[in-house]
């Protein structure tokens, strides 16, 4: 178990700013490099650090290589959500979406490439982007948050070209369906929407609350969404269940009481983590197959590195209420921490 | 024959009228002496072997005789008589030859006597003489001897080398061409010169004599002059004195001070010297205002300046240590000393402090005063300090500000981890190791605090890379570091006091918010403070939801802890508090932990984590006006503040029935946010509504 060992030397004030800023750090989002080998991700501070995977995962690796290569403010609120291209890495936040170039990330004085921010209706507060979610068919991105809308943008052009609105609160989460050009959402009002993005309608309207998976002590919220094929699989306030979607019926409630806030499909597997220090792994028929504890009291984010690009560096991230991104380099062990 | 009976004939005749002779003799002796005969002199002429042949026929015509007698009796007859008579007759004559060679020998017996008497005396005389002569001779000897043995001074004398005799002495001394052959005149020459020489030398030096002389007098002049001025400087200054004190100018006491001051040991004079010239300097800088005599800081020198004194004198003062640690030996080994009592006196020299000390006062706005005594540890070669805080008014002191002002941790980690407790010498661990002192901290309380800061004022640099041989005091060090100390010594008082009021009315269950700080919270704030009490470390670090901190190194011994219980309803939070000494350039810490509806920490509920953040990270929209020693009474605010958000904003539960314990009061512009569901901590001041951050 790898612990912050207690420094013997009282500190100064920036010390004590600095560490209180860690304490109270958070991870929301991260992303991996196209090339495979670099993470990045950012805070609740605004900060993105990018950590060089394949330094951390060396053999000569140091203490030093598990310390980020850059960090550098990109927004002025938390970055809640990023997403990579095969050029660029966007992060989204406080109702802005951010391009940077992978390339000249690594350097100092990174400069972003590109800002947008949606068409917002409301002006008192400027709604947060919870989700981002790229198109690589239209080759186009759809960005979601407190304004309970989808805003998706042609990347080519920079321009937002469509508006799908039908959330009753804010969005926590997207998800692509692979086959046909359909993106579903799952929000704080409990519904998980399904949209058709040829005709910018909602197709389809789960309301999961309603369901037996729902737990009114917790909320309605869907926290976090992913599908394959004809199947999805939401947690949040309910619990976390499969649900099969051409039917709208849910086939397999995980018994696990924390609400989840990420979750996804892998090979066979449900990989899911949330509040408590473990990812779980899920067999398809609720079965819990194993809980693999990590280093922060709650997660928010996994990330699974599959880019072909780098298969040493082949490993699942995982981030949430600490300074600190998890690191397994098989699904069953967590073999050390990047910290910011 | 016929010269025998002529011989025969003489004494005879003598014999015959040997009485009427001598009457004759004694009538007229001249008239005798040619007629006397003198039988001594007829010895001369006579010839003593003859006479001892004459003795020996004599001797046997007398045997013949007188057997010729006996025989001539022993026939009788009558014609025997006649042959009888004929015979005695000639027996007579014999008999008579007898005395005469008798008398002879007598008379050649004595002149023999004579002879040899006056020969003894002969050779006794010479005998005499020659004793003389040779006790004569031995004297000589000795005589000689102790010649030969007699040291001459000039030997002694160390006569200038022969080169320079000759380079030098003038011709008429050296003499070159007599003296060169001859070691004895040579020698005499150069003792000349030495006279010549020193006779010269003498005469100089009664030159300088009278030269000192002349001096002497002229400094007994100016002396008597220079004495006669004193008293009249004295009136001067008497008469000065009003006029000084009416300026607010003070040189006479600066004047002693500065005497005083001579004394003090290099870092105490560096100290006083910058902290005086400190002191000074702001004096200038207010001097736009009418002079006051209350100045900031004040700087003192305390302690016995004739024990300082006796300590100056090196020779003394060693040879009294020795004889002093002679005497401890001595004692103890009386009293039979256990190595606990030896050890005991030995720590106590190796902490003795120099009998002078410097006294700084510390004035703050408020007419609080900081007193700072400063410590000089002779044999450690450290400074420390010992700090007192007055207070213009009488404080209530509450109890949990027990540590607040205490002496002991007033001045704790003015800078970071300078807590005062170890030397920052490295070289007393040595000194300690001897004597058996584990570490400083024992003997704190007693000597003051040796804190970093206090060194450096003194110019005392430690380096840890390099240690140095000998550390001597610096005054540009002691200069760099004056302001920035004397402003944070001056921030600590204020921050403390601060604290200390707040304390009091925290205990009360009072946020006390001051007006210019209201802006940062809403007019109705629900929580209310019930409890606000000290915890000891342990228990701090003890506790199930302070992990966090203390493994991020921030609940270090220096630090004060605290609890605080906040209640809304059946809602209860508690907060556990690091109050850092640095208050308030340092934040206070908290940790929270709410129990309703179940115990929610950090670890499993984000908007307790939030808030935390937002009283611990945040704090600095908190600070209110500088110096911002409102903050902890702030943060508490902030504290209920946020748990009146986190109840009101917390989502209904469907499913039970009845009405919300926490009605929504406050406006909020969403209720959550983000993946992680944040409530709308942040409060807008004047609009007064609640947003996300």
């Amino acid at each position: 178990m790898e612990r912050a060992v207690p420094l013997a030397v009282p500190l100064g004030q920036t010390e004590v700013f600095q560490a209180l800023q860690r304490l109270h750090m958070t991870i929301f989002s991260q992303s991996v490099s196209p090339c495979g080998k670099f993470l990045a991700a950012g805070n609740n501070y605004g900060q993105i650090a990018i950590f060089s995977l394949s330094s951390a995962l060396s053999s000569e690796a140091k203490e030093e290589s598990k310390k980020p290569v850059v960090t550098f403010q990109a927004h002025d609120g938390p970055v809640y959500s990023m997403v990579s291209t095969d050029r660029h890495l966007l992060s989204a936040g406080d109702g802005e979406v951010k391009a940077w170039l992978w390339a000249e990330m690594l350097k100092k004085g990174c400069k972003e490439l590109w800002r947008r921010q949606p068409p917002y209706r409301t002006s008192l507060e400027v709604p947060e982007i919870n989700a981002l979610l790229l198109v690589p068919k239209e080759n186009s991105l759809i960005l979601a948050g407190g304004d309970c809308q989808l805003h998706t943008m042609d990347l080519e052009t920079g321009t937002f070209t469509r508006v799908l609105r039908g959330h009753t609160d804010y969005i926590h989460c997207l998800a692509l369906r692979e086959r046909s050009p359909e993106v579903l959402s799952g929000g704080e009002d409990g519904a998980v929407r399904l949209w058709d993005l040829r005709t910018a309608k909602e197709v389809q309207t789960i309301e999961v609350y309603k369901h037996e998976c729902s737990r009114p002590h917790n909320g309605r919220w869907i926290g976090c969404l992913a599908t394959d094929s004809d199947w999805m699989v939401c947690g949040g306030g309910p619990a976390l269940t499969l649900w099969h979607l051409r039917s709208s019926t849910p086939t397999t409630i995980f018994p696990i009481r924390a609400p989840q806030k990420h979750v996804t499909f892998y090979q066979d597997l449900i990989l899911s983590a949330g509040q408590g220090r473990c990812v779980n792994q899920w067999q398809l028929s609720g079965e819990l197959k194993a809980q693999v504890p990590g280093s922060s009291p709650g997660l928010l984010s996994l990330s699974l590195n599959q880019q072909p690009a780098a298969p040493e560096c082949k490993v699942l991230t995982a981030a949430g209420n600490s300074c600190r991104v998890d690191v397994f380099t098989n699904l069953g062990y967590r073999a050390f921490s990047l910290s910011f | 024959m016929s010269s025998e009976s002529s011989k025969k004939r003489k004494p005879k005749v003598i014999r015959s009228d040997g009485a009427p002779a001598e009457g004759k003799r004694n009538r007229s002796d001249t008239e005798q002496e040619g007629k006397y005969y003198s039988e001594e002199a007829e010895v001369d002429l006579r010839d003593p072997g003859r006479d001892y042949e004459l003795y020996k026929y004599t001797c046997q015509e007398l045997q013949r005789l007188m057997a010729e007698i006996q025989d001539l009796k022993s026939r009788g007859g009558k014609d025997v008589a006649i042959e009888i008579e004929e015979r005695r007759i000639q027996s007579c004559v014999h008999f008579m030859t007898l005395k005469k060679l008798n008398r002879l020998a007598h008379i050649r017996l004595k002149k023999g006597r004579d002879q040899t008497h006056e020969a003894k005396q002969k050779v006794d005389a010479y005998h005499l003489q020659l004793q003389n002569l040779l006790y004569e001779v031995m004297h000589l000897q000795k005589e000689i001897t102790k010649c030969l043995e007699f040291k001459s001074k000039h030997e002694e004398i160390d006569l200038v080398s022969l080169e320079e005799f000759y380079k030098e002495a003038p011709p008429d001394i050296s003499k070159a061409e007599v003296t060169m052959g001859d070691p004895h005149q040579q020698t005499l020459a150069r003792l000349d010169w030495e006279l010549e020489q020193r006779k010269r030398l003498a005469e100089k030096y009664r030159e300088c004599l009278s030269n000192k002389e002349k001096i002497l007098k002229e400094i007994e002049v100016k002396k008597e002059y220079l004495s006669s001025l004193q008293p009249r400087l004295n009136s001067i200054m008497q008469a000065s004195l009003p006029v000084q004190e009416y300026l607010f100018m003070p040189f006479d006491q600066a004047h002693k001070q500065y005497e005083t001051a001579r004394h003090l040991p290099p870092p105490l004079y560096v100290l006083f010297v910058q902290a005086t010239a400190y002191g000074q300097a702001c004096a200038h800088m207010k001097s736009s205002q009418p002079p006051r005599q209350d100045k900031t800081l004040s700087v003192a020198i305390e302690g016995s300046v004739d024990e300082a004194k006796a300590l100056f004198k090196p020779p003394e003062d060693s040879q009294d240590d020795e004889s002093d640690s002679d005497a401890e030996e001595e004692q103890t080994t009386r009293r039979r000393p256990t190595l606990g009592v030896q050890l005991d006196d030995k720590r106590k020299e190796m902490l003795k402090r120099h009998p002078l000390s410097v006294m700084l006062d510390l004035k703050c706005k408020d007419d609080s005063v900081l007193h700072l005594t400063f410590y000089y540890l002779m044999n450690l070669n450290i400074m420390t300090v010992k700090a007192k805080v007055t207070t213009a008014m009488e404080l209530i002191t509450p109890i949990s500000a027990g540590d607040l002002l205490s002496p002991d941790s007033v001045l704790s980690c003015l800078y970071p981890g300078d807590h005062g407790k170890k030397t920052p010498n490295p070289a007393n661990q040595y000194q300690f190791d001897k004597v058996g002192i584990l570490t400083l901290s024992d003997y704190v309380l007693e000597l003051g605090h040796p804190y970093l800061w206090v060194q450096k004022l003194g110019g005392l640099h430690f380096p840890k890379e390099q240690p140095q041989q000998t550390v001597i005091a610096d005054h540009s060090l002691s200069a760099s570091h004056m302001e920035t100390t004397m402003k944070l010594l001056k921030t600590r008082v204020q921050s403390r006091l601060a604290l200390h009021k707040q304390f009091a009315s925290l205990e009360h269950g009072i946020v006390p918010v001051t007006s210019d700080c209201q802006y940062l919270f809403p007019a109705k704030v629900v929580s209310r403070l019930v409890k606000w009490v000290t915890v000891a470390h342990e228990d701090y670090m003890e506790l199930h939801f302070t992990k966090d901190i203390v493994d991020a190194g921030l609940a270090g011994d220096t630090n004060l802890y605290y609890m605080a219980l906040i209640e809304r309803g059946t809602a209860k939070l508690q907060a556990a508090v690091v109050l850092n000494p640095g208050y308030s350039s340092i934040p206070p810490v908290f940790q929270l932990c709410l129990n309703w509806k179940g115990e929610k920490t950090n670890s499993n509920d984000d908007n307790i984590r939030a808030m935390e953040g937002e009283v611990n990270v945040c704090y600095k929209e908190l600070c209110g006006p500088w110096p911002s020693h409102q903050l902890l009474t702030n943060q508490l605010q902030r504290l209920c503040v946020l748990l009146d958000v986190y109840l009101e904003t917390e989502s209904h539960d469907d499913s039970v029935e009845g009405p919300k314990e926490f009605p929504q009061e406050k406006m909020c512009l969403r209720l959550f946010r983000g993946p992680s569901r944040m409530k709308p901590f942040k409060y807008n001041h004047p609009q007064g509504f609640f947003s996300h951050r």
